[in-house]
C-alpha cells in the first residue's frame, strides 16, 4: 500500500493533509502491520481527518462508526430484520402448513420446519451495521471508529475481540471470517480511560496543535486565496493565544475558519478592531473570550506585520 | 539490534510504565519493519508501539535519548571536551608512528586519532565486562568509573607517552614544542577519563530514571503534613496529582460493574407491539446512580492548612466524580469559596482559600462558632444526597463547642465524615473535643499523612456512596 513514510506523507499532502513525520510514520506502520490505530488528541486537530485522508489516498471506501452512550452490539455489528422475517412468515403461512401438512407425528413435523431455518436466518433477513460490513465487504475499507471514548467500556471490551481477529460469529450463520483486514482508526478525546487491552491492540498517535510550520502549510492549502502576509498574522497570532491559559484553546478548524472569514472580509493584515469582531470564530467560551481581549495587545505585539 | 530494543523496554518499565509483553512483540515487528535509517523515524514507531499514554511520552524521549545515543551529536560534544584539535601536533604524530613503525597500545592509538563515537563505543564495552548493570544509586558512579577506567591499560598508555615524546626528543624538537605535545596528549587523557564518568552518569539516569522522585513521593507520602517544608509542600502537589489520577482511573473500570439494570416494562411492551404483542426485544432500564453532592468545611488555621490545602486539592482533581462539590474554610469566621475553584485554576483557588478568603486569618479556631454559623445559613440548601467532609483538629481553644449544630447539620444530609489531621492519642486531650463530635459523624479518621488522605477519599468515592444508601 506504502512503500516508506515519505511516500505516505507526500500522498497524504496530496490529499491536502499535512501529515507530520511521527503521523506518516505511525500510518505507514498501520498499514504494513495491519494494525488498528489509535489517536487521541484535543478537539479538532485533525483526528477524524486522517481517517478520511487515508480513505482517500488509498482509494478505500470509508465506513464510519460514531460511538455514543449506549451504543451496543446491535447498533454497531448487526441487527435481524425481525419485522420481515414476521411478514415473511404470515405470508407464507399457507406453504409453511403444506411442508408439514402430511407429517406423521410431531416432532416430525417440528424437524421440517427446522430444516427451513436456512430460508429464514440468512443475509437476506440480516442489516448489516457497520462493523459486519466493514468485515464482509468484498473491498478493502478504511474503518473510522469515532470518539470511542464516548460509548461504554462493554462496548470497548467486545470491539476488542472483534479488532484482534477481525471476525465475527452469528449464531444461526456461523463466524465471519474478514476478506480483508480493514484498517482502522479509532478516535478519542480522552473522555475516559480506555481499557489496557484496546491500548495494548492499537498503535498509538498523539496529535498536538501543529508547529507553526505545519499550521501554515495547512491553511495555505485549505485556504488558498489567503494572502501570505495574512496567513503568516493568522499563524502566528492563534500560536499565541494557544498559549493563553484558555479553557478551550483554538485548534486548527478553527483557526482554518478564521482564516477564511478573514479572506470573506477581505482584511489584508490583522487590526484590532478586526480581531475583536472576528474573535468568536476562534474561541467559543464567554470567559475566554474575555482573557483574548485583554491580552490582545499583546498578541498583535508578536504578530509579523 | 532485538537485544537493545529490549534493553530499552527494561528502562522503560523501570521508570513506572506498563508494557506488556505483546506491545514488546509488536515494537520489535515495527522496528523490523522500519529498519535504522532514520533516528526520529526509529523513535516514533518505539513510542508508537509501546507508549499508550500522551503523558508518558515525555518520558520516552529522554530515555531514548540516553539510551540509543545520538553518536553524531556525541562526537560533536566530546570534540568540544578534547579541546581544539591542533592539526599541527595531530600531523606530527601520526608521522611520527608511520616512520618509526610504532607498535602503540589501542588505546593509546584510540587517544591520539580516535573521534568520539569510538571512544565512547570502548568505554561502552569496558562497562559491560565492569557489571554496570547493578549501578542504582548515585554513590556508585564513582565505583563503577574506576571499574570502567580499569579495563584500560593506563601504564601501557603512559609507557606510550613516554616512548613517544623520546623519540620526539630524540628528533631535536625545542623544549616548548615537546611541552606542547605533551600538554596535548594529557589533556586527550583527562578528556577521557571524563567521558567514563559521563558515560556512568548517563547509565545511572537511564537505569534509575525518576528513581529520586519515586523515593522522594514514597518518603514525603508518609510524612506529617503538619511537617512540610513549603519546598516539600511544592513537591507534593505533583504526588497529590498522581493520587487523584489514580483513583480516577480505578472508577472507569468500576464503571462497567454498574451497567446492568431491571426490566424497563414500559419500552419493552411499546417494542413488542410492532411484533403483535411478542416482547422481542427486551429493554433494561440502567439504574442510575446519583453522582454525590460533596460539601468540604476546612479549618485553614495555621496548624492543619497543609492538610486542608492538599484535601482540597485532591477533592478538587476528583470533581468529576461529583456532582457538586461546594467548599468552606473557616477559622472561627466561615466563607464559602466555590466560586474561585470555578473561575481559576484549583492550585490557584486553594492558594486564595487558604490567604485570601474573606475570614479572619488571624484569630483562633472556633469549631463551635463556625458550625453554628453555617448551620445557620446553609442548612436549607442541604439534602440526603450531600456529604459534608470536615477537616480539622477539633482544637476549640477552650470555645463553646456547640456540638448540636453539627447534630443538626447531620439530620439533613447523608453522612458527615470527618479528617482529623491530629494523631488518634491526642483526641480529647487539653482543648481538643473531638469526642464531643464524633457521635455525630459517620466515620471519623486520622489523617496525619498524604498517603492516609489518599486512602481516605479513596474508600470515599469507591466506597462510602456504593452502600446501599
Amino acid at each position: 500500500m506504502f512503500e516508506s513514510v515519505e511516500e505516505v506523507q507526500q500522498r497524504f499532502r496530496g490529499a491536502h493533509y499535512i501529515a507530520s513525520r511521527r503521523i506518516a510514520t505511525v500510518v505507514f506502520l498501520a498499514a504494513r502491520m495491519g494494525r488498528p490505530v489509535l489517536v487521541e488528541g484535543p478537539a479538532g486537530v485533525g483526528k477524524t481527518e486522517l481517517a478520511k485522508t487515508l480513505s482517500e489516498v488509498t482509494a478505500r471506501p470509508l465506513i464510519r462508526m460514531q460511538c455514543y452512550e449506549g451504543l451496543d452490539e446491535g447498533k454497531a455489528l448487526y441487527e435481524w430484520k425481525y419485522a420481515k422475517q414476521l411478514l415473511y412468515t404470515q405470508l407464507l403461512r399457507d406453504r409453511i402448513g403444506e411442508l408439514i401438512a402430511d407429517a406423521p407425528s410431531l416432532p416430525e413435523a417440528v424437524s421440517r420446519i427446522a430444516g427451513q431455518d436456512d430460508a429464514f436466518f440468512s443475509y437476506r433477513f440480516l442489516s448489516p451495521r457497520p462493523l459486519l460490513q466493514a468485515i464482509r465487504s468484498d473491498d478493502p475499507v478504511v474503518l473510522l471508529v469515532d470518539e470511542i471514548d464516548k460509548a461504554e467500556p462493554e462496548f470497548e471490551a467486545f470491539l476488542l475481540e472483534v479488532l484482534s481477529d477481525f471476525q465475527v460469529s452469528i449464531p444461526e450463520l456461523g463466524t465471519v471470517k474478514a476478506r480483508h483486514v480493514p484498517l482502522v482508526v479509532l478516535t478519542s478525546n480522552n473522555a475516559r480511560e480506555l481499557s489496557d487491552g484496546l491500548k495494548r491492540r492499537c498503535l498509538h498517535l498523539f496529535i498536538d496543535f501543529p508547529a507553526p510550520g505545519d499550521e501554515l502549510e495547512i491553511i495555505r492549502l485549505k485556504v488558498p486565496e489567503i494572502p501570505e502576509r495574512l496567513a503568516r498574522a493568522v499563524v502566528a497570532a492563534v500560536q499565541k493565544i494557544r498559549t493563553l491559559d484558555l479553557r478551550k484553546p483554538p485548534s486548527v478548524s478553527e483557526s482554518i475558519d478564521w482564516a477564511r472569514s478573514l479572506v470573506i472580509l477581505n482584511a489584508q493584515a490583522l487590526d484590532p478592531a478586526l480581531m475583536e469582531s472576528t474573535l468568536t470564530l476562534l474561541v467559543k467560551y464567554e470567559k475566554d473570550l474575555e482573557r483574548v481581549k485583554a491580552g490582545l495587545d499583546k498578541i498583535l505585539a508578536e504578530v509579523p506585520s | 539490534m532485538e537485544e537493545r530494543i529490549l534493553e530499552f523496554i527494561g528502562d522503560l518499565r523501570r521508570a513506572e510504565m506498563r508494557i506488556s509483553t505483546s506491545e514488546a512483540l509488536d515494537a520489535l515487528a515495527a522496528a523490523a519493519e522500519i529498519g535504522l535509517t532514520d533516528r526520529d523515524t526509529f523513535r516514533t514507531t518505539l513510542a508508537t508501539t509501546l507508549v499508550k499514554e500522551a503523558r508518558d511520552l515525555e518520558t520516552v524521549d529522554r530515555l531514548f535519548n540516553l539510551y540509543f545515543l545520538d553518536l553524531q551529536a556525541l562526537g560533536e560534544g566530546v570534540k568540544k571536551a578534547l579541546g581544539p584539535e591542533d592539526p599541527r601536533v595531530h600531523e606530527m604524530l601520526d608521522r611520527l608512528v608511520d616512520e618509526e613503525n610504532l607498535q602503540l597500545d589501542e588505546l593509546t592509538e584510540l587517544l591520539m586519532r580516535g573521534q568520539g563515537s569510538e571512544m565512547e563505543m570502548a568505554i561502552r564495552a569496558g562497562g559491560q565486562h565492569a557489571g554496570l548493570e547493578r549501578l542504582m544509586y548515585f554513590l556508585q558512579v564513582g565505583y563503577f568509573s574506576r571499574r570502567i577506567a580499569d579495563q584500560f591499560d593506563w601504564t601501557a598508555i603512559e609507557q606510550d607517552v613516554e616512548r613517544i615524546m623520546a623519540l620526539l626528543e630524540a628528533r631535536g624538537l625545542d623544549p616548548g614544542q615537546l611541552a606542547r605535545i605533551r600538554n596535548y596528549l594529557e589533556l586527550r587523557l583527562e578528556a577521557f577519563r571524563r567521558m567514563i564518568r559521563q558515560h556512568v552518569e548517563r547509565e545511572l539516569e537511564r537505569r534509575a530514571y525518576r528513581a529520586g522522585e519515586r523515593l522522594t513521593r514514597e518518603v514525603l507520602s508518609e510524612k506529617p503534613l503538619f511537617a512540610l517544608t513549603p519546598d516539600e509542600v511544592a513537591q507534593m502537589r505533583g504526588v497529590v496529582a498522581r493520587l487523584a489520577r489514580r483513583i480516577k482511573d480505578a472508577l472507569a473500570l468500576r464503571q462497567r460493574q454498574e451497567q446492568r439494570g431491571r426490566l424497563d416494562t414500559r419500552r419493552t411492551i411499546r417494542r413488542s407491539l410492532s411484533y403483535g404483542g411478542v416482547p422481542m426485544e427486551v429493554f433494561l432500564r440502567r439504574r442510575h446512580r446519583d453522582k454525590p453532592k460533596l460539601v468540604t468545611i476546612c479549618d485553614v488555621s495555621d496548624s492543619v492548612r497543609n492538610a486542608s490545602r492538599f484535601m482540597l486539592q485532591l477533592v478538587w482533581s476528583l470533581q468529576e466524580c461529583f456532582s457538586r462539590v461546594r467548599s468552606y474554610v473557616f477559622v472561627s469566621e466561615i466563607a464559602e469559596v466555590t466560586q474561585a475553584f470555578r473561575e481559576t485554576q484549583v492550585e490557584r483557588a486553594i492558594e486564595w482559600a487558604l490567604k485570601g478568603a474573606p475570614v479572619d486569618y488571624h484569630c483562633r479556631s472556633d469549631f463551635g462558632y463556625a458550625f453554628s454559623r453555617f448551620a445557620h445559613t446553609e442548612l436549607e440548601s442541604l439534602d440526603r444526597k450531600t456529604t459534608i467532609l470536615v477537616l480539622g483538629d477539633a482544637r476549640n481553644n477552650y470555645n463553646d463547642p456547640q456540638a448540636w449544630a453539627l447534630r443538626l447539620i447531620r439530620e439533613r444530609v447523608k453522612g458527615i465524615i470527618w479528617l482529623n489531621p491530629e494523631g488518634q492519642w491526642g483526641w480529647g486531650i487539653g482543648d481538643s473535643v473531638m469526642p464531643l463530635y464524633a457521635p455525630a459523624c459517620d466515620i471519623v479518621r486520622e489523617c496525619r499523612t498524604i498517603g492516609q488522605l489518599g486512602e481516605v477519599v479513596d474508600n470515599l468515592v469507591h466506597r462510602w456512596w456504593r452502600r446501599g444508601h
